[in-house]
Parts: C-alpha cells; structure tokens; sequence
C-alpha cells in the first residue's frame, strides 16, 4: 500500500512540477525573444482546463488506436517515474519507455487520419536518431560504473563524484536528448510548425489534456535522471535548482534557434552522438 | 515525498490565486508602474518565511503560497516586490545567523 501511494504522490509531483517547469520554459523563450509571455502557471491550467473540454473523434480517426495511444503514451511515462523517482531501478528500462514513447509519436500521428499527424509520423521514424545519445550515454555510463541500476550509480558517485566531471561528453550527449524532447526544440522535427502541433493536431479536449499531462511527467523525468545519473545524490533543493538552471539554457537556446530541416537535425544528432560517444571511450580507457 | 507535494500544491494554488487577484484588481490594457504596497507586504512576509522557517512543514508551505501569490501576477507585476521580499528574507535570515552565532 505505501508503494502506491508513493507512486501516486511522485506522479502527482512529476505532473505539478513538470507543468511549472514547462510554463518556465515559455515564459523563458518569451522574455528572451522580448515578449512578455504568459504567467508561468499557464501551462498547468491549460492541461488541467483540456480535461474540461468537449472531445471530438475525427471521423478519419482509426478506433480504438486513436483514444489508447494517448492512454498508453500516460501509462509509459508513468512506468518512468516508477522506475526512476520511485524504485531507482534500470536505465535499461526508461531507455525502453524512451524508445516506446517515439513508437506513441509515431502511431498517434498517423491513427488520426490528419495529414499533418501523418506528416509528424513520419518524422517521428526518422527522429528515431534522438535515441541514440541516450542510448550511447547509457552505454558509456555502464562501461564507467559497472551498473545499470539507478540506486547503485548514485552510489558510485557518492564515492568518486559526479559522473559529469569525469565523463562529461556523456552528460553533454545526453543533454542534446533533452534539448530534443523541450517544446520548440531546434530538432523537435515531429512538432515542427508546419506541422501545427504534429501528431497531437488531431487530438483534442480530455484526449489533449491527457497528452500534455504526459508531457510534464515526461519533461520532469527527463530532467530527474539527466541530474541523478550525472550529479549524484542530491537533495531536493538542488534538484529544483538544476531543472530550473536547464529549463533556462533550453529556453534560452529553443528561442534563439531555428527550427532544422529534418535531414539535418538527424545528421547533427547522430554527429554529436558518434563524436561524444568516442571521445568519451579515450577518455575511458586511455 | 507527501511533504513535497504539499508545497508544491501550496506554491501552485499561491500562483492561481495571485493571478486570478491581479487580473481583477488590474482590468487596465497597460501595465501600471511602481510597487504595490499589499504585494510587497505579502512578498516580504512570504520570503521571510520560506528563507527562515524552511524546518517548518505548515509555515514553509504558507511561505510558498505568499511567495507564489506575488511571483503569479499578471505579467509585468510583482517582480519588484519579489525582488525586494528575497532581499529582506535573506537580511533577516543573515541577522539571524548573526545573533545565533553571537550567543
């Protein structure tokens, strides 16, 4: 019993703290780009006034897909903040709902029959490259420490300090990931503004609110295990401080960024990946 | 965790609540300069609060719902009398120390 309500009260901070956070980021993009931008809390009252909202089914939706996309793309991010926050257990594990997460961009796109969701279903293929710093950091990670377990890294670091001093070209492959996953990201090819708001266009009222839920806890995991895997133990304070020093740089460079040609933010993701990813082994090994 | 959530519900509430104040005392399509006096008591007092009293489960979470009312204006107001609240929290909280360090 005391497992779930500690899921339950991590889901509900992840959710609170993600909306927060992600209104941060807007407010962040807005006063660089010098617009006064909306109160901070907007974000979270949008998701929750979403759930108040009337649904519309496109009649060009494919059912059920169209409505369980959005319940499972809920249900991975909440597996996150379990195996994350929660159980400290295997990278391995959020590195499977990362990937299942691009596989939900991939079929919400294309279940709702709107040609700019397919447009960002497709996208969403090619941003499959977005996987690999993560799944290059989680690799060098394993080669330093010798685990794969959350708890055990955080450890590793309470001994030999933080895993961002010693193997920094990890950290920084892993911060082009969250980069990617920000809003108005110069790689988030599958929300592109040509594309409206890729492959959640078609999805509207309690369907959107869910999306944007996710969201949160999606954007709040992320910056949870950037901080944890390569800063070690912290406390609470600290952790807010760090996701909101990296929602300032995010913000800082979604707004003075251009958005990339699909082609080329795929070549510059994996670019990154490959240099970080050897220059990290010399320094591993030699 | 429960603890955390609760200031989170505090500081969230704080900041609708101060928007939805904002909003009703300022119907202007212009933003007003200068500070005001209710904010900065409620800025001041809040930052006391969060700085000084952070031990403190009920008083911390009370400190984040004033501090949150201030920063959650409507945009262009509050900023001063945040600034100005962190500003006292921190003097208090250096006095403190201060006394305790004297005695």
């Amino acid at each position: 019993m005391n497992l779930m309500i500690d899921i339950l009260v991590n889901v509900i901070i992840a959710f609170l703290a993600g909306s927060l956070i992600l209104g941060l980021h807007r407010k962040i993009m807005a006063r660089v780009q010098l617009r006064p931008g909306p109160p901070i809390v907007q974000y979270l009252l949008h998701s929750l006034k979403f759930f108040f909202k009337e649904s519309a089914i496109p009649r060009t939706a494919s059912m059920p897909f169209y409505v369980g996309i959005v319940v499972i793309l809920a249900v991975v991010w909440i597996i996150g903040v379990i195996v994350g926050p929660v159980s400290h257990g295997s990278l391995l594990i959020l590195f499977g709902v990362y990937a299942i997460y691009k596989i939900v961009e991939h079929n919400a796109g294309s279940s709702s029959g709107s040609p700019y969701g397919k447009m960002s279903c497709v996208r969403a293929v090619l941003s499959a490259a977005t996987e690999l710093p993560l799944f290059a950091a989680i690799a060098l990670i394993y080669f330093k420490t010798g685990t794969m377990n959350i708890g055990e890294i955080i450890a590793y670091q309470g001994a030999h300090g933080p895993l961002a001093l010693s193997i920094p070209l990890a950290a920084l492959m892993f911060f082009i990931l969250i980069l990617t996953k920000s809003p108005y990201s110069p790689f988030a090819i599958t929300k592109a503004k040509e594309l409206i708001t890729g492959f959640e266009t078609e999805h509207f009222g309690f369907l959107r609110g869910f999306l944007m839920f996710s969201e949160s806890i999606a954007w709040y995991v992320m910056l949870w295990l950037f901080l944890t895997i390569f800063f070690g133990p912290l406390s609470a304070i600290w952790y807010v401080v760090g996701m909101i020093v990296i929602t300032f740089i995010t913000g800082f460079v979604n707004a003075t960024t251009p958005l990339l040609n699909p082609n080329h933010s795929v070549m510059t993701q994996i670019t990154i990946a490959g240099a970080c990813f050897v220059g990290t082994l010399l320094m591993i090994f030699i | 965790m429960i603890d955390y959530m609760i200031y989170l519900l505090a500081f969230i509430i704080g900041l609708i609540v101060g928007l939805l104040y904002s909003y009703k005392k300022h119907v202007e399509p212009y933003i007003l300069k200068g500070l005001e006096i209710p904010a900065l008591i409620i800025a001041i007092l809040g930052w006391i609060l969060v700085i000084n009293f952070h031990f403190n489960i009920v008083l911390f979470a009370i400190g984040l719902f004033l501090v949150g009312f201030v920063i959650g204006e409507r945009p262009g107001y509050g900023r001063g009398e945040t600034l100005i609240g962190v500003g006292v929290g921190l003097l208090i909280h250096i006095i403190i120390r201060v006394f305790s360090m004297l005695w």
